[in-house]
């Protein structure tokens, strides 16, 4: 049975998104935590497809939005690798320790991903979806902003507020 | 590129087989002492969604009891709902205690307050929330409590609060902030806990609480709390809490960290090496338009 090219790399993302909160839990790979992590993990490829959807819908040309959202996650790589070094951290150091590791590749490889992957996007919507340098960033812009909007939402929801509040505080604003 | 993805497929499933057989519970013995069931608990528990935690109410309860623990809080970042949600699945699932709450997240502290039903505002003094934490019938923690959050607890707050976490993963990074949670705890009559904050991160329960509780119910444990009855171990051994109880304890409660098994690195090796090849079969690293 194929797997229809609308899935197929979502569903790969979502998989290791999975197998990404068993591994950095309990130091294994088991079925009982990464299969429904799996599953409710899957809000993240479809808030960047709804995000991309937002960006991509109104200008298609040749190709079809199936083979976009295939496109587009194909340029998932470095993100994965940074999931997959998190993994690693939470495997083979010790607690204690992996926590100080954490702090590290959270921000240090985070930075990197965030402008690999920002260039590889960029030139998904400059040369496959065959827009102007300058619309390539504007869709790029506004498809981080959607999705990203709603992943973080999600993820942190009510803290954010008095965490900015914090924030400002902390800025003596 | 068929070989890779059937590497990938290989790996993973042989991960995921050998750890599924691994994931047992740790079994640990009822233990009662002076009278009282010695009841192991982390009260500072997050689950997904809206509390940057990774994991779901229901698989947070399951790996609390794999991380031998019989008792949890699991606290929403300004709201309840998740930990009724993971209470009622326990219940249903046969899972360990969890007891409702919230982390109230303001922005000059951080409080969690156990066994309340219903959201507590975070735009309000620490004094404010702790009485309304009370009005619920609930228990009012300290989370967390370093320097830069001590001016929110002013004299009346610290009269009123009723336990500190004197125990945190943070106290790992460093001695000073270490000595701050010890001199929060000593500035005032506070129950001693140990929490492990736990976002998704490393084990459920890395820093723990003893609670001596004449029974294993919620209202149980919460009464333990208010009454003192409780002692917390840090990594080098030394004990916070109850003097009586930590006499009473004299080690039995400290806890070695099992070794990591054959099978387990395996697992872990394979699940690794099964991403990477997941990872690098397909992926576009500098523009996807040469895929197909």
């Amino acid at each position: 049975m194929r797997v229809p090219i609308f899935w197929r790399r979502p569903l790969l993302v979502a998989v290791v998104l999975g197998c990404t909160m068993s591994l950095i839990t309990s130091a294994g790979l088991t079925l009982r935590l990464a299969g429904p992590a799996t599953f409710y993990w899957s809000f993240v490829p479809l808030a960047e497809i709804a995000g991309l959807a937002a960006v991509c819908w109104p200008g298609r040309r040749a190709l079809s939005f199936s083979r976009q959202v295939d496109l587009f996650f194909a340029g998932h790589g470095p993100w994965l690798f940074w999931l997959i070094g998190l993994c690693a951290i939470w495997s083979f150091v010790p607690p204690i320790e992996a926590f100080a590791c954490t702090k590290v590749w959270l921000y240090g490889a985070g930075a990197i991903v965030i402008v690999w992957s920002a260039f590889i996007d960029f030139r998904f919507f400059r040369f496959a979806m065959e827009r102007s340098p300058a619309r390539a960033a504007r869709d790029l812009l506004l498809q981080r902003l959607i999705s990203w909007t709603i992943i973080i939402a999600i993820f942190g929801g009510p803290a954010i507020p008095p965490e900015i509040a914090a924030r400002l505080v902390g800025f003596g604003l | 590129m068929t070989a890779l993805r059937w590497t990938a497929a290989g790996l993973l499933l042989a991960s995921i087989a050998v750890g599924t057989i691994g994931d047992a519970s740790r079994v640990r013995p009822h233990l009662m002492l002076g009278g009282c069931r010695v009841v192991a608990a982390d009260f500072h528990v997050h689950s997904f969604p809206l509390s940057w935690a990774t994991l779901a109410p229901w698989d947070t309860a399951w790996e609390a009891q794999r991380q031998g623990l019989d008792a949890i809080a699991i606290v929403g970042h300004n709201h309840v709902w998740v930990s009724k949600v993971g209470r009622w699945l326990s219940r249903m699932t046969g899972g360990p205690l969890v007891l409702t709450g919230e982390e109230i997240v303001s922005a000059h502290y951080h409080l969690l307050a156990i066994g309340i039903d219903s959201t507590i505002d975070w735009r309000q003094s620490a004094t404010s929330a702790i009485e309304q934490v009370h009005r619920q019938g609930g228990v009012a923690i300290a989370a967390h409590p370093l320097a830069q959050y001590w001016t929110a607890y002013d004299a009346q707050a610290r009269h009123t609060l009723d336990v500190a976490e004197v125990l945190h993963p943070i106290a790992h990074a460093s001695e000073d902030l270490a000595a701050q949670l010890r001199t929060f705890y000593s500035s005032a009559p506070l129950t001693a806990i140990g929490d492990s904050d736990y976002h998704g991160l490393g084990p459920i329960g890395l820093c723990r609480t003893y609670v001596f509780t004449k029974e294993e119910t919620e209202q149980g444990i919460l009464d333990a709390l208010r009454h003192g009855r409780t002692v917390v171990y840090d990594r080098a051994g030394n004990a916070y809490g109850d003097a009586a109880l930590i006499r009473l304890a004299a080690g039995n409660l400290l806890r070695a960290t099992p070794a990591a098994g054959l099978l387990s690195m395996f697992s872990r090796l394979a699940g690794i090496l099964g991403l990477i090849a997941v990872a690098l079969q397909g992926s576009a690293w500098r523009c996807p338009t040469g895929l197909r």
